[in-house]
This record gives structure tokens, C-alpha cells and sequence, in this order.
């Protein structure tokens, strides 16, 4: 079943990739979820969309960006997009929960228009959508490695910040970490790993794939080092499993890796609840 | 009914339009001040599934060849409501888990039945995005009823629905039933998003939903003036969405909502210059 996979270079690589992401989106899904900011990281993937578009546009028009990667556009819009939040955050001072929704629609509705431009509704959207076995090339590939890189260096270094932070933000503030940096760095990591999941689970589906195994693994962990533990195997389960039967059944990898990741959550949710 | 046929696809789709970017922003209102705005997000992904599964079933089997899919649209994002609530219980200290689980497993079962569903690729980017020129009679029927439903709700219990949105405990003492309530706002959620989304396309509905009310409590100093001022923007983005759209040829949804940020933004420009008057005063 899965040596077919090392036959394709293509392939390789989109399994690969599949691996990284597998790895590093419910790495910071642990700490999305029990900071509750679950909810960040489909505004910020539905902001990307915003910014992909907006690449394509620019890439029918200007030569200069036709070469462009729209994986680059889609990081800048989904940096942009994590520090609008915050902003909004402060103009809705009593409504603090509203900055995600409106971000998120704005995101999509932005990215329809600069679609609609572009005259972009075809084949291409839809992979860019819901994901796709076939579409990572070398540059992507090497990308994606280097987003991987960072981002667990990043992690390893701020482990305890983090940790301290979500825990118990007050003692973590007075005892002078540095809150505001660090979130910033936390929220530009989550954008980092949406532009590197896209390609493969889609954008729809990117978030799905931060918290879907968290809240599985929250069901069997017994602490929080557990929780990355589970996370991360739920994570990967569903990312390997969940591509290979995309090839084979000819499915969308988006749509099966995250229909894995909710028979885990089921299975997760009936099985502890006898305990 | 035979006015309505007379009726071009046009036509039809404008008067769509506004009852839309009227109820929409109505039920916006109560979502806002009951601070679960995202939950028409989450509710908007799963009828996505209902939709797909629609046209799955009634390509596959016989007997749903009639079905119009917004029916197990709507039976969809009912279902869906009913899950958050039980997913709220079974993640008692995440309760903010129970809308990205449903919307994601709503969006990735709707991949899949998309994949095993033949159909054209423009015929779903129709119902994700939106599109005014295909609303068909059988769909405006839909949503005048589904219109009609969800006015005659809140209409008739307009105060319940009030006081369990702004003070629960106070509702129990005084007698409102909060559990049957709840279930009741579930529904009309559900019944508005699965009419707003064949016209606003379901990724949109969510906006619909949120952009006018947010721009209306910029402004408004009373509920009331918050579910007016709604409406008002609410069906401003949407004539104003829907003419641009039809002459820049861009779809109809990505436009609404545009004009919909756009509205956002200048009342809170307003908001922001009267402020600094008044503090100058």
C-alpha cells in the first residue's frame, strides 16, 4: 500500500511532508487548546485563503509573481491576519470573542472576491481547499522542512514560558515573562504552521488537524506532557493513515485525515468514558 | 405562487437576498450579546456535509432524486446544534472545543462525500461561495417559508428570548424553561443559515451572521438600535453586494461580505471620530 509512495518522488515528498506537519500541528495544538485560542487558528486559516488568492491574482497580472509560490502570500496574510486580531481584540473591548468570527469571514469573503478577479474557480482551488496528494514539489518540500525546523527550535526554547503562561498567566506576568512577545512569537508559529499544512490537509481543514487530536489525547492524558505525547500520535495515525487511503481511494487527503481524527475522537470519547 | 413565477432568476434572487440581509443580522443580534457569534460558523460547515450528502443520496438512491439538498441541509445543521450542546458537556473545562470539532468534522465529511459525488466543480463553488443567478422557485419557496418561521419565532417569544440571552439565572427564576429555550434558539440558528447559504454560499453565512451586528454595536446605545441599525447594514451589504457583484461579475457572496467589512469599517471610523469630539468637548 505504501510503497507505492517511495516509487513517485512526488509522493515522497508529500509523505513526508504529511510527516512534518503531522508533528508540529498538534505540537502547538496543545497549547492553543488549553490557552482556549482554539478557536485562532481557523480564522488564521481561513485568512490564508485571503492571501493565496490574492497571490493568484497578482500572479495573472504581474510576471514578477507569476513564479511566486502562493504559500509565501499566504504567510504574510495569516501574519497579518494574527496581529489584526489582537487590534480587534482592543476596538471590541466588551465583545473580546467577536474578533475571531469577523476576521474569519472577512478572510473568506476577501479571498472570493480576489478569486472571482482571478477568475480562479477551478480544479486548483478546490486542492488548495481540501488538500492534495500530488501538488507538493522540491520548493514546497524544502519549505515546509525549514517551517519545521524553526518552529520546534522555537518550541524547545519557550517550552517553560509557554507552559507558565497558559497555566497561570498572572503569576507568569508579575514573575516577568515577557507575555506580550511571547504570544506574538506563539501566534506567528501558528501561522507558520497553517501556511505548511495547506497544501496537503487544505485550508478548510488545517485547523481541524490543531485540535481534533488535542481533544482526543485530553481524553486519555494524565498530564500535560502526556498530552503532547497522544497528540502527537493521534496526529500522526490520522496524517499517515489518512493520505495513503486518499491515494488509493482517490479521495481528498483534507477530507480523510480529518474524518480519521474524528473516529479517533469518538473512539477516544466512548472508551474513557466507562472509566 | 403565480407571482412568484413570473418572476426572472434575477428577481428572484434579489428578493432572496434582502429577506436574508434581514433575518440574518436578527438573529445576529441575540447571538452577539449571547457571546456564541462563531456558533453560526460552526453550524454553517456542517450543513455543508447535509448539502453534500443531499446530492450524494439523491444521485446514489432512487427515491431522493427530488430531494432539494437544502432539506438535509437543514437537517444537518440541526443535528449539529444538538452535538455542540453535548459536546459542551463532555469537555465540561474546554467548552470552547465543541465549535472547532464540529466545524472541522463537518468540513472534512463534506470533502469526502464531495469526492465520491459527481458533480461539476463550478456546481459546489455555487454553494460554497454563493451565487444569486441560481436560486431557483423551489429554493425561494424554501426560504420565504424558513423566512417566515424564523420571524413568527422570534417574534412570539421575543421576550424569553431576550431574557435568557442577556440574564439565564434570571430567566430560570422567573419561570423560562432554559433547556427548551435553548433547543428553540438552536433550531432557528439552523433554520437561518440553511436558507441564508444559497445565496451568501455557506462559507459566507457565518459573516452575514456577524459583520452587521458588529457594525451596529459600534453605533447603537439600546438592544433594539443594535437589531435595527443590524438590519439596516445587514440589508445595505447585501443591495450593494449584490449590484457590484452583477456588474463586476464576482461572486455574489465574496461582494456581500466585502461591503459587509466595509460598512464595519466606517462605523468604527464614526465611532472613533465622535469619541475624540467628544473628548475635545
Amino acid at each position: 500500500m505504501i510503497s507505492v509512495f517511495f516509487e513517485y518522488s512526488f509522493l515522497t515528498y508529500s509523505l513526508y511532508t504529511a510527516i512534518m506537519v503531522g508533528l508540529i500541528a498538534p505540537l502547538l495544538g496543545v497549547f492553543l487548546v488549553v490557552r482556549r485560542l482554539s478557536l485562532i487558528s481557523d480564522a488564521l486559516s481561513h485568512i490564508t485563503l485571503s492571501g493565496i488568492a490574492f497571490s493568484l491574482l497578482l500572479g495573472k497580472h504581474f510576471i514578477l509573481f507569476a513564479n511566486l509560490n502562493p504559500i509565501y502570500m499566504g504567510m504574510i496574510f495569516s501574519v497579518g491576519g494574527a496581529i489584526f486580531i489582537e487590534r480587534l481584540r482592543n476596538v471590541y473591548r466588551y465583545y473580546k470573542e467577536l474578533a475571531i468570527p469577523i476576521i474569519l469571514s472577512a478572510g473568506i469573503g476577501i479571498g472570493v472576491v480576489f478569486i472571482s478577479l482571478a477568475d480562479g474557480f477551478n480544479t486548483d482551488l478546490f486542492s488548495y481547499l481540501f488538500g492534495s496528494v500530488v501538488v507538493i514539489r522540491y520548493s514546497d518540500f524544502q519549505l515546509i522542512s525549514v517551517i519545521t525546523i524553526l518552529v520546534l527550535i522555537l518550541f524547545f526554547l519557550f517550552y517553560k514560558e509557554w507552559f507558565y503562561l497558559s497555566f497561570d498567566e498572572d503569576q507568569a506576568t508579575v514573575s516577568g515573562i515577557p507575555k506580550k512577545i511571547l504570544h506574538f512569537i506563539f501566534i506567528v508559529m501558528v501561522a507558520l504552521v497553517i501556511a505548511a499544512s495547506m497544501r496537503i490537509v487544505g485550508i478548510l481543514l488545517v485547523s481541524s488537524l490543531m485540535t481534533l487530536p488535542v481533544a482526543a489525547a485530553m481524553r486519555w492524558a494524565k498530564g500535560f506532557k502526556q498530552m503532547f505525547f497522544y497528540a502527537i500520535i493521534f496526529g500522526e495515525l490520522s496524517v499517515i493513515i489518512g493520505l495513503v487511503s486518499s491515494f488509493h481511494l482517490d479521495l481528498f487527503p483534507g477530507g480523510t485525515i480529518v474524518l480519521l481524527n474524528v473516529l479517533i475522537l469518538l473512539f477516544s470519547i466512548l472508551l474513557t468514558n466507562k472509566r | 405562487m403565480e407571482l412568484l413565477q413570473q418572476l426572472t432568476f434575477l428577481e428572484r434572487g434579489i428578493i432572496a437576498g434582502l429577506i436574508i440581509g434581514c433575518i440574518c443580522p436578527l438573529i445576529g443580534a441575540f447571538l452577539l450579546v449571547r457571546r456564541i457569534t462563531i456558533i453560526s460558523e460552526a453550524l454553517s460547515h456542517i450543513t455543508l456535509t447535509g448539502i453534500t450528502a443531499g446530492m450524494f443520496l439523491s444521485q446514489s438512491i432512487a427515491l431522493f432524486s427530488f430531494l432539494n439538498p437544502l432539506y438535509a441541509g437543514l437537517f444537518f445543521s440541526l443535528i449539529g446544534s444538538l452535538l455542540v450542546e453535548k459536546l459542551r458537556q463532555i469537555y465540561k473545562h474546554f467548552q470552547e472545543l465543541a465549535i472547532p470539532i464540529i466545524l472541522s468534522s463537518g468540513i472534512g465529511l463534506s470533502a469526502i462525500l464531495m469526492s465520491l459525488t459527481s458533480g461539476s466543480y463550478n456546481q459546489w463553488y455555487n454553494y460554497l461561495f454563493g451565487s444569486i443567478i441560481t436560486v431557483s422557485l423551489s429554493d425561494l419557496l424554501f426560504i420565504i417559508i424558513t423566512g417566515l418561521i424564523a420571524l413568527l419565532m422570534i417574534g412570539g417569544f421575543y421576550k424569553e428570548l431576550l431574557s435568557i440571552s442577556f440574564d439565564q439565572e434570571f430567566a430560570k427564576v422567573t419561570g423560562v424553561s432554559v433547556t427548551r429555550f435553548n433547543f428553540f434558539f438552536s433550531l432557528l440558528i439552523a433554520i437561518v443559515i440553511s436558507m441564508s447559504m444559497k445565496v451568501v454560499g455557506i462559507l459566507l453565512v457565518g459573516a452575514m451572521v456577524t459583520l452587521p451586528v458588529a457594525a451596529s454595536i459600534q453605533l447603537a446605545k439600546s438592544f433594539k438600535q443594535v437589531i435595527f441599525l443590524g438590519i439596516l447594514f445587514g440589508e445595505l451589504a447585501m443591495i450593494i453586494g449584490i449590484i457590484l457583484s452583477y456588474y463586476l461579475d464576482i461572486a455574489t457572496g465574496g461582494m456581500i461580505v466585502v461591503t459587509g467589512v466595509f460598512i464595519l469599517l466606517i462605523t468604527s471610523g464614526i465611532k472613533k471620530i465622535t469619541a475624540s469630539l467628544r473628548s475635545k468637548i
